[in-house]
């Protein structure tokens, strides 16, 4: 079984009266045990030249491990390596197999969840499931921009 | 202006043949800009004892579309097989297990689609944290007004 680490630390110094310095490390575990997780899709690094909306992670059978909306620990990692402060990567869940944007609907197929500008970086739980548990990316400009991202998967 | 920081050391000796270490940080802007997020839900602790899916961060029928804003949910139980499942507008993301936490970008969309939104697997009671760093947001209407 692998050890992996991830610790979060958040500071601020002027963002509220009392500075913020906030730190949490978390080992990342399969569902509901202490067993470590043990896949991974390694350190990906993709380059878009488009502002389609794709499929980053595309999910599907047996292609990270047994999809299943239900019973896994994964997480997701992604980064937008760019510096630009105005152009910005959309992600979201959901299937953009077509290169279409897709609309987003309360309980529905396709949900966004935000902007990575050059530089910002999320980690996230990923549920994996078929289709709806696809990670799209949709780049705000079709200026070229690198994109990384690493899952972690039961 | 404020300036607000988000790191993330991420490391394995052993997971694959050439040891991770990544490690990454980044000031947090508004949107489009180098100004830094200004405002905040503050960090939020909540014990939870149902298993009903709640808002902890809402977005009204006005919406500020574009905004900047960043969020952080720790599940803080220690018992390994408790978890929360997070959504977002009813959309899963994922579960956070005991000592799980995320960091995302917000987006801000129409009403309620952009709501996140926790639901424990346990009603024995379940310690969750929460923040919200932002460049603004729609309060909801008062009732009583």
């Amino acid at each position: 079984m692998a050890t992996i680490n991830a610790t979060i630390s958040i500071s601020s110094p002027d963002l509220t009266s009392s500075p913020i310095n906030l730190n949490k490390m978390m080992t990342l575990t399969k569902a509901g045990t202490t067993t470590g997780l043990e896949q991974t899709s390694g350190i990906v690094r993709r380059q878009f030249t488009s502002t389609d909306q794709v499929n980053l992670v595309a999910t599907g059978a047996q292609n990270y491990g047994t999809p299943t909306a239900t019973t896994n620990s994964n997480k997701i990692y992604i980064k937008n390596t760019g510096s630009s402060t105005t152009d910005y990567v959309l992600i979201g869940l959901g299937d953009a197999g077509g290169g279409t944007a897709t609309t987003d609907a309360v309980n529905g197929d396709s949900m966004t969840i935000g902007r990575l500008y050059g530089g910002d970086w999320m980690l996230i739980p990923a549920h994996l499931a078929t289709d709806v548990g696809d990670i799209w990316i949709a780049p705000s400009s079709s200026a070229l921009v690198a994109v990384e991202f690493i899952l972690f998967f039961e | 202006m404020a300036t607000t920081t988000a790191t993330l050391a991420l490391s394995s000796p052993d997971l694959v043949g050439d040891a991770l270490a990544l490690n990454t940080s980044k000031a947090c802007y508004k949107a489009g800009t180098t100004i830094g997020l200004d405002q905040s839900t503050g960090l939020a602790r909540v014990y939870l004892t149902a298993t009903t899916n709640v808002d902890i961060i809402t977005v009204p029928g006005a919406v500020w579309a574009g905004k900047n804003a960043k969020v952080y949910i720790a599940n803080l139980s220690t018992v390994d097989s408790e978890f929360i499942i997070v959504t977002k507008g009813g959309n899963v993301i994922g579960r956070l297990y005991a000592g799980d936490w995320m960091w995302m970008p917000m987006e801000q969309k129409a009403a309620h689609l952009s709501d996140v939104e926790i639901a424990p697997n346990v009603a024995s009671g379940m310690w969750v944290e929460y923040m919200m760093v932002h460049e603004g947001v729609v309060l909801t209407t008062s009732a009583d007004s």
